[in-house]
Order: structure tokens, then sequence, then C-alpha cells
């Protein structure tokens, strides 16, 4: 008896201490800066290295570059860019090689939707999804930093 | 005229007391059971043959997903096994950082297990209790590497992200509020008669069995074999440290629960030390090359897993993906014994020794 | 073709010579015949030639006189790198190992060499008199005789070191101490073989990138008793076992008992071999009952059967599947699943 009465005490006790619940859905819920969310893609900094794409454990990402328009400037521009967030594990390590910090993460999670298509993400998307863009990137395994990975 | 048949029961792959999708094939003679057969297999995701065509770092989230609810702690046994092979020396605060985030997760793990534990028989406030605690544990980690639960925290010579400032001090500040909420929860439930009547003298076993039968954490502990991959056999800097390793008596159900119970308390203790010797400055990462690629050969490391003893045997030709990486999972090896631990008990008893046994069906299945 | 044949001819002996001398340098017929194939081929395009000096400058490093080979054709300073090349190149161990090897070699890469030259000849013929801009001659007699004295400075700092890969074994497996594991497996190996059966053991070895675990290949249809002797021998005693792996490799399979006492923390690694057409090894339950999921494991994935096994069922795929999925020409039978 002895046992239950004191426990119940205990019970009694966090009754009348703070809530500690959130209301999410009425009040978003503020991300530390390094929270991996849904990417942000800026295609003028995209230099189509392909390394995230190879990184990729699940391969969700897919990226066609085009010559430059531009006659005077070597090297490719993204013409595509899709994440299929079917596979998408939200794992970081694209943004972690990239070396121009093309694609970053942001703070937003909110990804659910009815139907499988809308999980297709493409540029425009990514391109315009640039709220809550995370600051501290950390990208460590970019070749010009040294690599060290 | 009254005769009794045997019932076969489905103790089905969906059901809230099993620790994930476990299915139990249990033939009752009323409510005593005379043989049980556990079923595995629905959480099998063939982790070990995707990683024959992935490179090591691409590995690394999915070990995360293995032992869902410990996944700092498979992230380090990968990093371990490779970091051993190639001879790559991992800086100290890297070193630090890890280990710090190891005893958290403990931590952690030990909290769900409690929480759920206590679901299982019955009593429905300690869970929530317990998640409380948790929540502080996993911002901490959210700050540290932005996830909740598959952190992808660590790599090959190092680790990711370095602690942001003021996480050590949140750390140093979360060790006196949880040993305040463990003497809450001893109040709470161990003295509590109805829990001791259910755990009590249930499930027993005996040293020699546990050893026979490879068991490993505190399944082997709590038969009194003191046996603790932290000590006798140390990896990162856990020799730097001074904890205790209790040990059980009577290898009953409850006699593993207060040894989890201790194990949280030590791992504050380990991290109370930690956060002291902390060092200001240091590097995050070693000296890795570009490409990842041990040299031919195998290796077989092993580190103590709040569930258990975690190994990863690698085997290698030299190419940046391994040739067999095998994971050596506790829960896999802890519930072999199942069958012969519940032949004679009632169906009640089944749920008590399942959850004393602490699996996660995404490591069981790998 | 005739012409061709004219300029083979005409072009000085010396550089053949120098690459029959060099092809026998090498240190095996094969690789000299690929490297001056190979050469030949680099030796075609001409911004590609510097390129194809450096990657076998690069080979160099690890043996024979290749450099020798390749730049064989176009210039005469060949045989002065090339002369330079026998002396420095032949450390001790390169010279004994090429002379009986040379002969063969020499008679092969010579073949090679013809064929190279022809090939080439011609073709650096025709560079050669169609850019035969005298500043590029100079640069390309600079950038050899650069890395001949690059080659003889390395080859004078460290001749075993340069020359063959088994004088470089040899130098650096003489410092490195026995491990302090040794006399575990020593033991062991002696127990197995007195105890067992002398032919118990095929191979004991130390694996130093796993804490000089020892490491020992049981024969498979010594194990059971051999398993017992693990246990219950009182210097052995291993009675826990952490961990059963089984590997495919393309030509036969394994499967690796890892075992620990835990009172000495003595440790060994047993490894089984069974070949791929019908894998079969004797179970380890009846010593180690915590075998018991782990072989079946094997056994669902890798498809290797161990006889005396109580439960030998599938565990991790249903029961109705076919093929053994870990294996390495696993082809599922429903791709769709």
């Amino acid at each position: 008896m002895k046992g239950m009465i004191q426990g119940l005490g205990v019970t009694l006790k966090t009754m009348f201490s703070k809530k500690v619940t959130y209301a999410y859905p009425d009040e978003p819920l503020k991300m530390p800066d390094r929270f991996r969310g849904i990417q942000h893609f800026d295609p003028d900094k995209c230099i189509v290295c392909n390394q995230c794409a190879r990184i990729c454990p699940t391969q969700c990402i897919t990226l066609t570059g085009k010559p430059n328009p531009d006659p005077e400037k070597k090297g490719k521009v993204i013409d595509t860019y899709d994440i299929n967030f079917e596979l998408c594990i939200l794992c970081d390590l694209c943004t972690e090689v990239c070396p121009t910090e093309a694609i970053v993460m942001t703070n937003n999670f909110e990804l659910a939707a009815y139907s499988r298509d809308e999980l297709f993400k493409d540029r425009e998307w990514l391109e315009n999804n640039n709220t809550n863009i995370r600051q501290d990137n950390n990208n460590i395994g970019a070749p010009q930093r040294g690599g060290a990975k | 005229m009254i005769r009794t048949e045997e019932l076969l029961l489905n103790v089905g792959p969906q059901h809230p007391s099993t620790h994930g999708v476990l299915r139990i094939v249990v033939k009752l003679d009323g409510e005593v059971i005379k043989e049980a057969t556990p079923v595995i297999g629905y959480l099998h995701r063939g982790t070990e043959k995707l990683a024959e065509s992935l490179n090591y770092t691409q590995i690394i989230p999915y070990t995360d997903r293995m032992d869902y609810l410990s996944a700092m702690t498979n992230n380090y046994v990968l990093c371990y096994a490779v970091e051993k092979m190639m001879g790559i020396e991992v800086p100290e605060r890297a070193q630090f950082l890890r280990l710090i985030v190891m005893e958290l997760q403990r931590i952690a793990s030990h909290l769900v297990w409690w929480g759920t534990y206590l679901l299982d028989l019955g009593a429905l406030s300690p869970f929530l209790f317990a998640f409380k605690d948790r929540e502080k544990i996993v911002d901490l980690f959210n700050e540290l590497c932005g996830a909740r639960l598959t952190y992808n925290y660590m790599r090959v010579g190092g680790v990711k992200w370095d602690a942001p400032p003021g996480w050590i001090d949140k750390v140093r500040d979360f060790i006196p509020y949880m040993e305040k909420q463990l003497q809450d929860y001893d109040r709470l439930v161990t003295g509590n008669e109805i829990f001791l009547n259910r755990v009590k003298g249930i499930g027993k076993y005996d040293a020699e069995t546990a050893i026979a039968w490879g068991l490993s954490g505190v399944n082997l502990r709590c038969t009194g074999v003191k046996w603790d991959l932290r000590k006798d056999e140390p990896y990162c800097i856990y020799d730097r440290f001074e904890f205790d390793v209790p040990v059980g008596k009577n290898g009953d159900c409850y006699d593993r629960y207060l040894l989890r119970i201790e194990e949280i308390r030590q791992s504050l203790r380990i991290l109370k030390q930690a956060v002291e010797q902390f060092p200001s400055s240091g590097e995050t990462m070693g000296k890795v090359p570009r490409v990842i690629r041990p040299p031919e050969g195998e290796t077989y490391v092993r580190i103590e897993a709040p569930r258990g003893e975690l190994g990863c045997h690698i085997v290698s030709k030299g190419k940046a993906e391994p040739y067999r990486l095998k994971f050596r999972r506790p829960s896999f090896n802890n519930l072999q014994m199942l069958p012969k631990l519940l032949v004679g008990e009632t169906m009640s008893n089944l749920i008590a020794i399942l959850g004393g046994v602490d699996i996660v069906l995404g490591e069981v299945d790998c | 073709m005739s012409e061709e044949q004219k300029r083979e001819e005409s072009r000085p002996a010396e550089p053949e010579a120098a690459r029959r001398e060099d092809a026998a340098e090498a240190r095996t017929g094969g690789p000299a015949d690929a490297r001056v194939e190979n050469a030949g081929e680099e030796k075609r395009d001409e911004p590609a030639a510097e390129g194809g000096r450096e990657t076998v400058t690069a080979r160099e490093a690890s043996g024979g006189g290749s450099a020798g080979t390749e730049a064989g054709q176009p210039a005469q300073p060949q045989p002065d790198a090339a002369s330079d090349q026998p002396a420095s190149a032949a450390g001790a161990e390169a010279e004994g190992k090429a002379a009986p090897a040379g002969d063969g070699d020499g008679a092969r890469a010579g073949d090679g060499a013809d064929a190279g030259t022809g090939k080439s000849g011609g073709e650096a013929a025709d560079a050669g008199k169609a850019a035969v801009d005298p500043e590029r001659e100079a640069k390309i007699r600079a950038a050899q005789e650069a890395r001949a004295a690059r080659l003889a400075a390395k080859a004078a700092a460290g001749a075993a070191a340069g020359g063959a890969a088994a004088g470089k074994d040899a130098a650096a497996a003489e410092p490195k101490p026995p491990s302090p594991k040794q006399p575990w497996l020593d033991e062991a190996v002696e127990l197995l073989k007195t105890e067992v059966h002398p032919e118990a053991v095929e191979e004991a070895t130390i694996n130093a990138l796993s804490d000089d675990m020892p490491t020992i290949v049981v024969k498979a249809e010594h194990w059971p008793a051999a398993a017992k002797l693990l246990r219950d021998h009182e210097k052995l005693g291993c009675r826990y076992l952490r961990n059963v792996t089984g590997v495919d490799y393309e030509t036969h399979m394994e499967v690796v008992y890892f075992v620990i006492n835990m009172e000495t923390k003595r440790e060994y690694a047993i490894k089984i071999r069974t070949d791929r057409e019908h894998p079969s090894v004797p179970s380890a339950v009846p010593v180690w009952p915590g075998a018991d999921w782990p072989e079946r494991e094997i056994y669902d994935l890798l498809g290797i059967e161990f006889p005396g096994h109580p439960n030998l069922r599938r565990i991790l795929m249903p029961d109705d599947w076919v093929g053994h999925p870990l294996r390495k020409d696993y082809v599922p039978l429903d791709p769709e699943v």
C-alpha cells in the first residue's frame, strides 16, 4: 500500500507543475538552426558537379545541366533538378558535399501531401522554398575546403 | 463433458506491447504457454545487402535506422570499425563529443524502455514522464545535429558538427535535473506493490544459460556476470572515466529493471566527468583521405549499446564499398532465448518478460 | 608496310635493345607487355604524351624500368635514360628476380617491344617528322632527363624500396614485432592439431587490422570436435559465442565464428570454408546454443546448410521465398517485389 501512495504523491505533484506540451498546429514550431528540413536550391550557385546526386544514399536527386548560354563563360548551368521526396531521408549528405552551397537545408519540415505525385519536387519549387534557410551548413565534404572526409 | 484443447494464439505483428512488428505464435493450454515461437522479418530492409553497393559515408544514415532508439551507437560502431581498419586517429574533442552523445543516447534509450515497459504492464503515467525527459535529450540532439531520431552525426574520422555555443552548458544543466527525476521515478514505481508482484521472480535464468545463449548487455549482467564492454574492451575514451557496472543477482525481470535504472545513473556520472574534462578547443575531424578505402582484410569491432553488444564485421576488398558488412545486433541474439523462457508462463508474464528483454525490431530484422 | 618495315630497321637497334633490357628489368612479363603496349598507345597522342609519361612514372615507382620501355622511341636520349635505369633500378632483389625471369620475359617482351615499336615506331617516326620543332624535341629531352634523374635519385635513395615488391615487403615486415596474441594462436593450433585431428587446421593467422585477433581456419568435417575443444578445454574455455557471420566470396563461402573466454579475455575467430554448390557447415548449436538464430539467418540469406541445427528454417525472409538474397549472384525471382 505504501508504495502506491508514494507513487500517487508523485503524480499529484506533477499536476501542478508547468505544462511541457507544444500547441503545435496552432503555433508554428521553431526548430534550432541546424535542423535538417526540406532543401532549398539556388540554381545560380550550382556548378553541376553532380556530387549531391552521387553521394545521395537513396539516389533521390536527378539533375541535368546544359552548357552555359553565355558564350563567354565556361562550365555548365543547371537545367533540371529534381528531388524525389518519397526517397529523400533528409540526411544532409547532399548539402555536406556541395562546394558552392547551392543546395542547403531549411528548417521547414511540413511536407505531408494527399497524393504521392506532389512529393516529386522540381527545381522551381525547391528554389521558392526559401524561408527559414539554415545558416550553419558546415559542408565539410566539399572539395574546396580541403575535403576532410 | 468438459475438455480442454490447445489454443494457437497469434500475438500478432501489430500489437502495442511487442515493441515493433514482432509476431509470437503461442500454443496455450488455458492461460499457460506450452510453446512460443517468435516470427520475425517484418521489418527486414536488407541493410546488409544495400551496404555492399554504398560507400561508408552513405551507409551511416542506414545504420541510424537499425536500432532507431539508439542511433548514435549504431553510427559509432560503423565509424569505429572503419577507423580501426584504416588506422585513423580521431581528435580529442571529437572523442569527447562522441562519448557525451553516446551516453546521452543511452539515457534516452533506457528512458524509452522504462516508459514502454511500464506501459505494457499497465501503468500509464510513467510513459509520459519518460517522454518528457527524453524530449529534453532529443532537443539537445536537435540543436547539435539537426535531427531528433536519425542523427547521421558521426563520420569516419570524427563527427560532423561541433557543439554549438552553450550546448555543453545545457548538458551540464541536464544532469542534476535527470538525477532528481530518477528519484521521482523510484518513488513512483519501484516500491509499487503491483509492479513488484508482476516482475519479481519472473523470467529467471542463471549465468550459465546466459553465457551459453550468447546474451549480452543487461540480460547478461542481471545474472551476476560482470561483463560490460565499456570496461572489459574499452573503446572511445571510456577508460578515462570512473563508473560502476551494476550487476544483478537473481536474473529475473526485476533485476533487469533495477539495472537499467542504475545504468542511467552511471551514465549521468560519466556525463558529469566528461563535461568537466571537455577540451575547450580542438578539431572535430581527423585526417581522413577524400575517398575512404580501407585496406583489404576484415575486422570485427564491438561496443556496448544500450541493448547489449553491438558488433560490426566488415570484410573489405580495398574498395570504397564494403564487400560484406554484417552487424551483430544485440536484440537479435537476445531474442532467441525467448521460447525457452516462456514455457510454462502465463500470458501476462509473456508481456513482462518480452518487455524486460528490451528489443527493438529495427535491430532484430536489420 | 614496307616503308614502316624500313623505318623499323633503320630505327637504331638501340631503342629495341634498350627496351628489351628494360623489359628484362621489369618484374613480370605480363605487366611489361602491357606497359609497352600502353606506352605505345599513349605515345600516339601528342598532348597525351606528357601525361603518358607522368602516369608511367607513377607506375615506375612501384617497380621496374617502364620509363625506359615507354620512352623507347622518339629520341636518342632514351638509351641514356635506359642505361641509367639498369644501373640504378637494379636493386639486389630486382636483379635477382628479374634475371631468371629475364630470359623468358625478354623473349616475350621482345615481341611486345617489336609490336610496340612497329606501331609506335611508325607513328613516332611520323610524329618526329611532322613536329620536328627543335623546341619540342628539347622539351621532351629535358623532361626525360629530369625524370631519369629523379628516378636515379629515388632508386639510389632506397634500392630495396624502389625495386621489387617482395623487397618492399621484406623490408617492412622485418621490424614488426610478433603480436602479443601469437602465443594464444599457437596454443590453440597446437591443441587443435593434437586433440582433434592433425589436419584440422588449414591456416592460422593474426589479423592485424582487427586488434591482432587470432584467426584460425578449420576444416568443416572437424568443426564439431574443434568447437567442443574450444569450449571445454581448460586452457581455451571459450564459452561465449559472440557472433556468427557468413560471407560469400565468389569462389567459396565462409562462416566465421567469434568466440571469447570471458575470464581470460582470450578470443578467436574461427573460419570454416565451404564450396558454393552445396554449402554445408556442421552446426555449432550443440556446443553453443546461442548460435541458433545467427545460423538460421545465414541459412536464410546465404543458403549455407547447417546439419545438426534443431530448427533450420527461414527467419528473416518469408517462408516461401525463393533464393538466397545475400549471395553475390542473387537475382530476385520477381523483380517487382
